[in-house]
Formats: C-alpha cells, structure tokens, sequence
C-alpha cells in the first residue's frame, strides 16, 4: 500500500495495547526495545506473524533471531523503561476517542477496524485530493 | 541513556469527537515514508 503511494504517504504507528490483552505491553515494549537497536520495523512485522506468542522467552527469541544483542535487548526489556512511553501512546489515542483497534486516521478521518484495501484506497485517494486544494 | 526524538506533528483533519486538528507524538523510528507525504496514516495498534 505505501509503495503503490510511492512518497505520498506516510505510516506513523502508535502503541495502543488493549488491557485485555495481558501479553501485550511486553510486545509493544519488545519492539521499541529493537528499535533502540535500529530492528523496531522487523521486529514490529515478527509480532504479528506470531502472535499471540508473546512470553518473554519467545520475545527474546525474536530479538536474538533479528541479530540483536541479546543482553542488551534483555536488560530494555526488563527494565520497563519503555512502558511509561506505551502507556503515553494508549493515552494519546483514547483522547483522540481510539475505542479498538486497529483504528487508523487518514489525514485525521478515521478507518475503525480491519478495513479492506479499498476503503483505504478511498481514503487516501479523498485525502490527497483535499491536500491539493488546500496545500499548506 | 537512549534519547528520544519527538516531534510534533499537526495533521489536517479532525479528531474522532472533536473539531480540533488532530494532533500525534511522531516518534521517527516508528514511521514508514517521507516526512513531506501529503497524507499521514496513523495506526493506533495492538500487537496481541
């Protein structure tokens, strides 16, 4: 989808770990913790391959398969230095009225839910349209 | 340690349950495609 918007398009993802879902803040801290090691994109694509296999030995094990150092990825992970930060995003998108996820926001207009390739399409195609109307 | 980088970003549009702008923490790690993108997806997300 990006690469069909070649540069016209841009993905900023946002930690939203539903309370539910008891596994999932050590995922969401796992994958900033390779991103201090430059992996966080292949680390990020890894837990969705496996979820919900998110115990801490299989997120170690990611960590070591991806070419991270080990003790380094260990010690972030078990510091929990990076949850106040997860928890920041939850916060960001709840005030935003982020109820489920996925939820995404095309230039501000919400997509709730897992949607199919063409309501994205849709969305992108409305956005850029308004973005040439009224360029910034 | 580790310094984060976070910028500001506004983004056209409007908010869920308000009329505001929509405003995002943009943490550059966590970001595909060009800053200059005229549209700007933003997934709130959950891995499990």
């Amino acid at each position: 989808m990006l690469k069909e918007y070649d540069g016209r398009v841009r993905l900023v993802f946002k930690d939203f770990p539903l309370p539910s879902h008891d596994l999932a803040m050590a995922a969401h801290e796992a994958a900033r913790c390779a991103g201090a090691q430059q992996r966080y994109w292949p680390y990020h694509d890894r837990l969705f391959k496996e979820q919900p296999r998110f115990q801490r030995d299989d997120l170690i094990d990611y960590a070591i398969d991806l070419g991270l150092d080990r003790a380094r990825f260990t010690r972030c992970l078990d510091s929990h230095d990076e949850e106040p930060i997860v928890r920041a995003s939850l916060a960001e998108g709840r005030a935003l009225g982020v109820k489920s996820t996925p939820t995404f926001m095309v230039n501000g207009t919400p997509l709730v839910g897992a949607q199919p390739v063409e309501a994205f399409r849709q969305a992108i195609d409305e956005a850029l349209q308004r973005a040439q109307k009224a360029p910034r | 340690m580790r310094v984060y980088t976070i910028l500001l970003v506004s983004i056209v549009g409007f908010a869920i349950a308000s009329a505001a702008p929509v405003r995002v923490t943009v943490e550059p790690t966590m970001v595909k495609g060009p800053a200059t993108a005229p549209v700007t997806i933003v997934e709130f997300s959950d891995y499990q």
